[in-house]
């Protein structure tokens, strides 16, 4: 069964004034561990697709469907409660919160999960330990470069133990070398633990990395197609 | 966690938490400061009104308050009165007068003058009128001397020492006529009264009127100013069906107490209006506050923190600085509050006519009463609350798409 799956999805900004086709009919499926990057030319849909995705925005037509639920019909708070318990988001910039330090981030997500302390704080040790950043544990975000601030929302993002996560154009604000290096976090998340990804992106040096790319132009689907990506040593 | 986030948030922006918790502040001290210095010298009015004009509570032949003429005195009886002041609880002690309108003369000038008998003793009980002598001393009971209130014997231009002459009627059309050495000149805090007053001994006054055992009123003391509509309560019971009426000095002085209204109604016009300035300027950075954080509020939403948790911390957050501004405004000003109370500020020049004109001194003491910290405090903390609950409002009702992209 597929992890993600939306059917016949489309959405018009504005419908009444100067509608704007952001999707048209776009049917995908995504299953678990894969390792997927939409990419496609800027205002082709990337970020509507990812937030329709997400249970951020609500489609004009078609349906999403999350771990075999449909999410486009869910009420607003059933909705927060069913993004915590299941998608994982990265944010193109400032995904942090400013007052907390990166350990508290980290945990601020398992707290609303109410987890206990203890597994809380081990988890969050561990996974900022796995994102590299294990000697930046009491930093504040505006200590840490965008790179690690970027490594930080992706160990929150694993935290909740999501189905999948989702990240928009995650490496945008990075310059190249940091670019590589959360680009390898994510891929090695991948495939040791079968964490699910599903970004954009414009990057072509992200999109080499990615196995499954799904091309948008203009609202529809382009192309889909598997690659095979040459594993890069992790370090 | 939520109280740590929402007390670092508190910190985050250090300067905006400032401004936000100064004009707080302001606003309690402001409020604090004018409350007491208006309930303050309303106290002192109050209290010079009663002590040196009408007493607390008077007993009064029932006449007399619609026609205060001598014809309507009424026989003192020590041993009656000194009885219901025995039996009756929360008296204090009771003050015999006796006034009546008289002529007063110098060697050259002649005025109108408020001629009171009294009782030296109990009179400084009340009052401590003899503090207020500014020459002189005061006479014994039945010695043919007369004190004079300073601003009379400046019109009539007598000093201690010198003679007053008292003309006029007493009880009954009597013709009334006296020759006095003035043993003394005493200040009196209320401007009218100390440019006519007449002091003489009770029995003196009494017999110069010819209403020789009467008095025109009884001032009665409570042993504590809250007493006082209890103690009437129960002597006009024990009066019931006699002649003797029972007068607080809210009905005697009505006209005081409509100063009075219509003063705090003025301080209240400005308050409200200080109110909705310092709210407004909450409000300010309130909403600063809110609209530079939507992208956060966006972010905390979108990856599963519930609305009302959300709008929970952020309401603590402006909770808390509402609760750091109000203390802090009740520590300053209880601080100026006090000082000011030992240190009443004093009002020089023309103000200090105006104001010795309409009766009250020209000092403004503060009064220190709790529930001036409890009413305005409350009124501040609530104006602040309800403008805190404009964060948390907003975050019920975002639209997170839009707050993330911002
Ligand atoms: N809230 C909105 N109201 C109206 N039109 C919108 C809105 N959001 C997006 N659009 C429009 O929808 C289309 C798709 O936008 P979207 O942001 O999904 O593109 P994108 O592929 O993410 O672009 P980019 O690469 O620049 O991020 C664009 O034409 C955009 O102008
Ligand atoms: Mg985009």
């Amino acid at each position: 069964m597929a992890i993600v799956q939306t059917k016949n999805l489309s959405k018009v900004y504005n419908p009444d004034t100067v509608p704007v086709h952001a999707l048209r009919d776009v049917s995908i499926s995504i299953e678990k561990g894969e390792f997927t990057s939409i990419v496609g030319p800027s205002g082709s849909g990337k970020t509507t697709l990812l937030n329709m995705l997400g249970g951020l925005d609500k489609p004009s037509s078609g349906s999403v469907w999350v771990n075999g639920k449909e999410i486009t019909s869910m009420k607003e708070s059933d909705l927060i409660d069913f993004r915590l318990y299941n998608i994982g988001f990265v944010f193109q910039h400032y995904n942090l919160i400013p007052v907390f330090t990166a350990h508290e981030n980290v945990s601020f997500i398992m707290l609303l999960q109410n987890r206990s302390k203890k597994e809380i704080k081990e988890r969050a040790d561990e996974l900022l330990e796995e994102v590299g950043l294990g000697d930046r544990k009491n930093a504040r975000p505006v200590e840490m470069s965008g790179g690690q601030q970027q490594r930080v929302a992706v160990a929150r993002a694993l935290a909740s133990e999501p189905k999948f996560i989702l990240a928009d154009e995650p490496t945008a604000n990075l310059d190249s070398t940091s670019a590589m290096n959360l680009l390898d976090i994510m891929s090695r998340m991948n495939r040791e633990q079968n964490v699910t990804f599903v970004f954009s992106t414009h990057d072509q040096r992200v999109i080499d990395r990615a196995r499954r790319v799904i091309t948008m132009v203009d609202g529809a689907i382009h192309k889909d197609e598997y690659q095979n990506v040459e594993e890069t040593k992790t370090g | 966690m939520y109280l740590k986030l929402a007390w670092r948030n508190i910190w985050r922006n250090k300067r905006r938490t400032l401004i936000t918790v100064s004009s707080i502040l302001f606003a309690v001290v402001c409020a604090l400061f004018i409350e007491s210095i208006e309930r303050g010298s309303h106290d002192l009015t109050v209290e010079n009104m009663t002590r040196f004009h009408t007493g607390y509570l008077q007993v009064q032949d029932f006449r007399f308050q619609d026609e205060p003429s001598l014809d309507n005195a009424f026989y003192y009886d020590p041993d009656l009165f000194d009885s219901i002041e025995q039996n009756t609880e929360g008296i204090e002690f009771t003050v015999p007068r006796i006034d009546g309108f008289m002529l007063a003369a110098g060697e050259e000038l002649t005025r109108p003058a408020m001629v009171l008998g009294i009782i030296p003793e109990r009179e400084d009980r009340l009052n401590s009128l003899e503090g207020r002598l500014i020459e002189g001393r005061f006479f014994n009971d039945g010695e043919n001397s007369a004190v004079v209130s300073r601003g009379l014997a400046n019109r009539l231009n007598v000093a201690a020492g010198d003679t007053l002459v008292l003309l006029g009627q007493g009880r009954f059309g009597m013709s009334a006529a006296g020759k006095y050495f003035i043993s003394g000149i005493v200040q009196l805090p209320l401007r009218e009264m100390d440019n006519q007053t007449v002091y003489l001994s009770l029995s003196e006054a009494q017999w110069l009127l010819s209403a020789e055992g009467y008095i025109t009123s009884l001032l009665i003391t409570p042993e504590t100013a809250g007493q006082v509509s209890v103690i009437a309560e129960t002597l006009r019971n024990t009066f019931e069906g006699t002649e003797y009426r029972v007068l607080t000095w809210r009905d005697m002085m009505p006209e005081l107490i409509e100063a009075l209204e219509f003063d705090k109604a003025g301080t209240r016009m400005f308050m409200a209006i200080l109110y909705v300035v310092i709210g407004f300027g909450i409000f300010g950075t309130i909403l600063t506050m809110t609209l530079e954080r939507l992208r956060e509020f966006g972010i905390l939403l979108s990856v599963g923190m519930k609305r009302i948790k959300l709008a929970t911390v952020v309401f603590i957050e402006t909770l808390l600085i509402s609760i750091l501004g109000v203390l802090s405004g009740f520590g300053l000003g209880l601080l100026l509050i006090v000082y000011f109370h030992i240190n009443p500020i004093t009002i020089g020049g023309d103000g200090a006519e105006y104001m010795q004109d309409m009766g009250f001194d020209p000092i403004l003491p503060t009064a220190i009463a709790p529930d001036i910290f409890f009413y305005q405090g409350s009124v501040v903390f609530l104006i602040t609350l309800v403008i805190s609950l404009y964060p948390s409002f907003k975050i019920l009702r975002l639209n997170i798409l839009e707050a993330a992209k911002k």
